[in-house]
C-alpha cells in the first residue's frame, strides 16, 4: 500500500472513550504523562500551578480512549482517565 | 631406432590416444575434409590410431571408441565433432562405460566453431580443423586422470515465503520425507491467493481451494512453519547453508489463543486491515485472516498503544485462557539446511505511480486487488462500498510501459479482468462494464472460452488506452477519456469506479534475499533462472532454486507446477545423500607455494587459507573461476582441466601453423556465454574470421597476464576476451578480476611499444550474435593491420616477465 488509505469503515467502527481529569496543583512538571500518552492528548500548557509547574492541559479530547497509562505513570497521582462510553475510531498513524 | 619401434619402458610412460573425428551426417564433412584431418594426427608420436565416422554420437559411435579402448589401450581420447557444451556429456558417459576416468577426453569443436562457420571455405576450414584437433591433442596429452568430486548432502530445506508457492514446494518436500522450514514474514501462510476472491477461468472460490491446502502445511510433520519472521542471515553453499531467521514477536501464545475475539472488542487502536488492502480497519490486535494458519490472533506492535511501558493493557486483561503474553520477544532461530527454495512472490504495482490515474486522490479509482476484496465482502452480504452502475476497467497499469519503467507484460491481468467484470456484470447485470485494453491476452487452457463468456455476458472491450482521468469535484465520479482504435472514435465517459488492472512487479522481499544469496535479476527486475529454456527453476547459484511469481509473473496453475518443479530439482540433488560436480577446482603446487598468503583475499567464494604455511582449497566452496591463478607469484596455483601447462600447451598449438604473413587471434570465451555464444554464431552460419582460435575457459579470470603476454611472445597478433556480462555472470567477481587482469597485459605491452589495441576484453549475453561477429572480425582487421609484431619488442617483453609481473609490487 504505498497510498495512504482511510479504510471506509472507519466512521462504524467503535472504540472506548475516555476523559481525563487533572489536579493541577498536585502536578510537578516532570511531563511524563505528555510525553507517554500514546494518543497526544495532553501538552504542556503555560499557566502555572502554586508550585511553579505548567500541568497539562487536554489538546485533544477526542483521542483520549481510556488507556490509563497517564493514571499509571503520574508519580504525584495528579492525572488520571475515566470511561466515557465510546466513539468513532480513528486511525492513529 | 626407427621412429616406430619403442623400448617397453617408454612404451608405458607413453600415452596412448585415439582420435576419432565424425562426419556429423554431413554436417561437418560437407565442409571439412574429415579423412584428412584424421590422417593428418596419425604422425604424432602419442596417437594410436586416428578413425572417421558417420555419426560419433550414434550408438555404434560409441561402441567404436568403447571397443577401440579395450583393443587397444588407449588412455586419452580426441573428438572432433561438435560443441563440447553439446555432446560432452554423452562421451564423457562413454569413456566412464569403457572403465576411464570422463576426464581424459577433449573435443574439438569442429561444427559450431569451424565447419558451420566457415562453411564457404572449406579448404580453409579443413586447415583451421586440423589446427583445432592439435589444439585438443596438446591439452588432452595434459589431462589428469580425475574422478567426478562427491559432496554429501541431507535432507533439509529451507523455504523462503509462505505463498501457494511455497506451500507447494513444502507440501512436496514434507510428503517426500524431507525436513522443511518455511519461514514467511506475514503473521499467516497464504501470500496473495489468500485475498483473492474467485480464480480465473474456473471462477473458483480462491481462500477454499487454498485453506485446506493450508491446514496440510500444518499438520504435516516435516515442515516446520515459522511466521511473522525474516531471513536475517544465510551463509555457506550446497549442503550448508546456515540459515539465521527472526522470529518476530505476536504476542500471543498460539497454542493458547483460542480465537475467541474477546480482545479486539476491548482494544482501543485501530488500523487500516492489511488483508483487505487497507479498505477496511482492524484493531492492533487481530486475525489476520479468516483462514489463518496458524490460526491465532496477533498483537501488531506499531499500530498498539506501546508495550513498553504497557499503556491500555485491555487485551491481555480480558483473554481468558491467558494468551496474550507481552513478555514475548524477537527470537533468533539458527539451523543449517542442504538447499533452498525462494518463493517471495510479488508486489502489484503501485498505482500511485501513474499520476494520470489519480490513484489515491480519486475516491473512486481503485486497483484491481481491491475489487476482489470487494467482491468477497460482497459476496458475504457486508459490501464495503457501493460499486456502481458504471465501471471502467483499464488494463496495463504499470506493466508494458517505459514511462514507469517496466516493459513487460504482467501475464494475468487481461484474465483477471475478464474474471472480475463477468464476476461484476453477473451480480448485478443492470451494470454498464468497460474494458479498455491494449491486448486481449487469453493465452492459457480455458483462457479464450472464458474471453468469449465475458462478452457473451454483456463486458465491452474497447481496445484502446485511457490517457487520463479527471474526478468531477462534486459527484466524485470518474470521466475517463480513450481512443476506441478499433473503431476510430473517442469515447468520453462517466464511470461511477475505475479500476486499475495493476501489474506484478518484484517486491522488497525478493530484493533483500537476491542480496543475500547473491541472485541474479533478469531485465525485467525478477530473479533470473539459470537458463530459460532448460533450467526455468533453477538459480546459478548451486542448491537455491526458484518458485513462483518471484521468477516472473504468472497465473496460480504455472506457480504450483514451478513449485514442484522446483521440489522435484531439490529432490534431485538431495536423495541420493551425495551430488556430483565435475572437478574444475584450483588446486596448489604445493612444492612451490611460499606460504605468502597474498592469494587467500582474492579468492571471490573464499575457498582459500593457509594451513602450515601452504595455501589450502576448499574444494566444497571453490567455484573452479580460476581468479586466485594470476595472483601468485611462484606460480603455484593452477586449476583442473584447465591447468596453466595446458593452457600454454593450446596457445602453442593454436600458433604452430602460422605461416609466414599469417595473422593469429585468440579468443578466450568463457562456458557459460562466450564460448556458447560462439556454438550460437555457427549454428546460425554467420561467418567470421578464419585465422580466430577458440579456446575454452570456465571464466576469463582464468586468463591470467602471464599467459596473455606469453600468448603474444608465441605469435600471438591479437587477444579477445569473451565473457559473460557482469549481471549474468556465475562468477560474481570475474568482470572486475578479467579488467585488472586485461590492464595489467596492456600496462607492460605498453611498456615494451607494443600496440595495446591488440588486447580486447568484452561482454556479452548469448544472444549477441552480430556483436560476436564485429568484435572478432575488428580484432582480426586490427591485428593485420598492425602486422606482426617485429624480434625486438618480442624479446623485450620476454625479458623478466615474472619481474614485470610481480616484480616489488605486490598489491596488484
Amino acid at each position: 500500500m504505498g497510498v495512504v488509505r482511510i479504510p471506509y469503515d472507519i466512521k462504524k467502527v467503535k472504540i472506548p472513550r475516555g476523559e481525563v481529569h487533572i489536579i493541577k496543583e498536585r502536578c510537578k512538571g516532570c511531563g511524563f504523562c505528555i510525553e507517554y500518552c500514546p494518543n497526544g492528548v495532553l501538552i504542556r500548557s503555560d499557566e502555572f500551578n502554586a508550585k511553579g509547574y505548567h500541568p497539562p492541559i487536554i489538546a485533544k479530547p477526542e483521542r483520549c480512549v481510556n488507556c490509563g497509562l497517564c493514571q499509571l505513570i503520574c508519580p504525584e497521582f495528579a492525572i488520571w482517565s475515566t470511561p466515557k462510553g465510546e466513539m468513532e475510531a480513528f486511525i492513529r498513524n | 631406432m626407427s621412429s616406430t619401434e619403442f623400448t617397453s619402458r617408454e612404451q608405458s610412460q607413453m600415452k596412448r590416444t585415439g582420435v576419432y573425428v565424425c562426419h556429423c551426417g554431413g554436417n561437418i564433412s560437407e565442409v571439412v575434409d574429415v579423412k584428412r584431418v584424421a590422417e593428418s594426427v596419425l604422425g604424432q608420436p602419442d596417437v594410436v590410431l586416428a578413425k572417421t565416422h558417420e555419426h560419433m554420437c550414434s550408438e555404434t559411435g560409441q561402441n567404436l571408441v568403447i571397443n577401440d579402448i579395450k583393443e587397444h589401450r588407449l588412455d586419452r581420447i580426441v573428438i572432433a565433432a561438435c560443441s563440447p557444451q553439446f555432446q560432452g556429456p554423452t562421451f564423457k558417459a562413454t569413456l566412464d562405460k569403457a572403465g576411464l576416468s570422463p576426464y581424459v577426453l577433449e573435443m574439438a569443436n569442429i561444427r559450431e566453431q569451424c565447419a558451420w562457420p566457415h562453411f564457404g571455405f572449406p579448404g580453409e576450414a579443413t586447415r583451421k580443423a586440423m589446427s583445432l584437433v592439435g589444439m585438443a591433442l596438446a591439452k588432452v596429452d595434459l589431462d589428469e586422470i580425475l574422478k567426478k568430486l562427491t559432496f554429501p548432502i541431507g535432507r533439509r530445506v529451507l523455504v523462503i515465503g509462505g505463498g501457494i508457492a511455497g506451500i507447494q514446494a513444502s507440501l512436496d518436500l514434507g510428503d517426500a520425507g524431507f525436513d522443511v522450514y518455511l519461514v514467511e514474514k506475514e503473521a499467516s501462510i497464504g501470500g496473495k491467493m489468500m485475498q483473492l476472491s474467485r480464480t480465473f477461468p474456473t471462477e473458483d472460490c480462491a481462500a477454499c481451494i487454498l485453506s485446506p491446502k493450508m491446514a496440510d502445511v500444518a499438520a504435516n510433520r516435516n515442515i516446520h512453519m515459522l511466521t511473522y519472521s525474516e531471513i536475517e542471515n544465510i551463509e555457506g553453499y550446497l549442503g550448508h547453508y546456515e540459515v539465521t531467521v527472526k522470529k518476530k514477536p505476536t504476542y500471543v501464545n498460539p497454542d493458547k489463543c483460542t480465537c475467541c475475539g474477546d480482545c479486539v472488542d476491548v482494544c482501543p487502536a485501530v488500523a487500516p486491515n492489511e488483508l483487505d488492502q487497507g479498505l477496511l480497519s482492524r484493531k492492533a490486535i487481530y486475525l489476520p485472516s479468516p483462514i489463518a494458519v496458524p490460526h491465532a490472533y496477533v498483537l501488531d506492535i506499531k499500530a498498539c498503544l506501546g508495550l513498553l511501558p504497557i499503556a491500555c493493557g485491555k487485551c491481555k486483561e480480558i483473554c481468558d485462557p491467558g494468551a496474550v503474553d507481552f513478555n514475548m520477544r524477537p527470537e533468533l532461530i539458527r539451523f543449517t539446511v542442504d538447499t533452498i527454495i525462494v518463493a517471495t512472490g510479488y508486489d502489484i504495482f503501485d498505482a500511485g505511480q501513474k499520476k494520470v490515474y489519480g490513484f489515491g486522490q480519486y475516491e473512486n479509482v481503485v486497483t484491481a486487488l481491491d475489487v476482489e476484496r470487494m467482491i468477497v465482502h460482497a459476496a458475504e452480504g457486508n459490501p464495503m462500498r457501493p460499486m456502481g452502475k458504471r465501471i471502467a476497467f483499464i488494463q496495463c497499469v504499470g506493466s508494458r510501459d517505459e514511462q514507469v519503467g517496466n516493459e513487460s507484460c504482467s501475464r494475468i491481468c487481461c484474465m483477471y479482468a475478464t474474471k472480475l467484470s463477468q464476476l461484476l456484470k453477473r451480480s448485478d447485470p443492470s451494470r454498464d462494464i468497460y474494458v479498455f485494453y491494449t491486448d486481449l491476452r487469453a493465452y492459457g487452457k480455458g483462457f479464450e472460452e472464458y474471453y468469449k463468456r465475458a462478452q457473451g455476458d454483456g463486458v465491452k472491450f474497447i481496445r484502446g488506452r485511457p490517457a487520463e482521468l479527471v474526478e468531477d469535484p462534486r459527484t466524485k465520479k470518474v470521466t475517463l477519456r480513450a481512443e476506441d482504435t478499433l473503431t476510430r472514435t473517442i469515447i468520453e465517459s462517466e464511470f461511477d469506479l475505475v479500476v486499475l488492472s495493476v501489474g506484478l512487479r518484484p517486491n522488497e522481499g525478493t530484493e533483500a534475499i537476491a542480496k543475500l544469496l547473491r541472485l541474479g535479476k533478469s531485465p525485467d527486475g525478477f530473479l533470473q533462472e539459470a537458463h530459460p529454456k532448460f533450467r526455468p527453476v533453477d538459480t546459478l547459484t548451486d542448491g537455491v532454486f526458484l518458485a513462483g511469481t518471484v521468477q516472473g509473473p504468472k497465473d496460480i496453475p504455472d506457480t504450483v507446477a514451478q513449485a514442484s518443479a522446483a521440489s522435484s530439482r531439490a529432490i534431485r540433488l538431495m536423495n541420493r545423500g551425495e551430488y556430483d560436480v565435475d572437478p574444475v577446482t584450483a588446486f596448489v603446487h604445493v612444492e612451490s607455494c611460499d606460504g605468502c598468503g597474498l592469494c587467500v583475499d582474492r579468492c571471490p567464494s573464499q575457498a582459500l587459507s593457509l594451513s602450515a604455511n601452504v595455501a589450502v582449497i576448499n574444494e566444497a566452496l571453490c567455484k573452479g573461476c580460476g581468479s586466485c591463478i594470476a595472483h601468485c607469484p611462484k606460480a603455484a596455483l593452477d586449476l583442473h582441466c584447465y591447468t596453466n601447462d595446458q593452457m600454454l600447451a593450446q596457445v602453442r598449438a593454436a600458433l604452430s601453423d602460422k605461416e609466414g604473413p599469417d595473422v593469429r587471434t585468440l579468443i578466450f570465451a568463457d562456458d557459460m556465454t562466450g564460448y556458447r555464444l560462439a556454438d550460437n554464431v555457427g549454428t546460425a552460419k554467420m561467418s567470421y574470421a578464419l585465422d580466430s582460435r577458440i579456446i575454452r575457459v570456465p571464466s576469463c579470470s582464468r586468463v591470467t597476464p602471464q599467459l596473455m603476454l606469453q600468448a603474444i611472445a608465441l605469435g600471438a597478433d591479437g587477444l579477445i576476451l569473451c565473457e559473460s556480462e557482469k549481471n549474468s555472470n556465475p562468477y560474481p567477481h570475474s568482470v572486475p578480476t578479467i579488467m585488472s587482469h586485461v590492464s595489467k597485459a596492456k600496462e607492460i605491452l605498453g611498456q615494451v611499444d607494443i600496440a595495446q589495441d591488440r588486447i580486447h576484453f568484452v561482454q556479452f549475453v548469448t544472444v549477441m550474435l552480430a556483436g560476436f561477429v564485429n568484435n572478432i572480425n575488428r580484432l582480426s582487421e586490427i591485428a593485420r593491420k598492425l602486422g606482426p609484431i617485429p624480434a625486438e619488442p618480442l624479446q623485450r617483453l620476454s625479458q623478466d616477465m615474472d619481474k614485470k609481473l610481480f616484480g616489488g609490487d605486490h598489491d596488484s
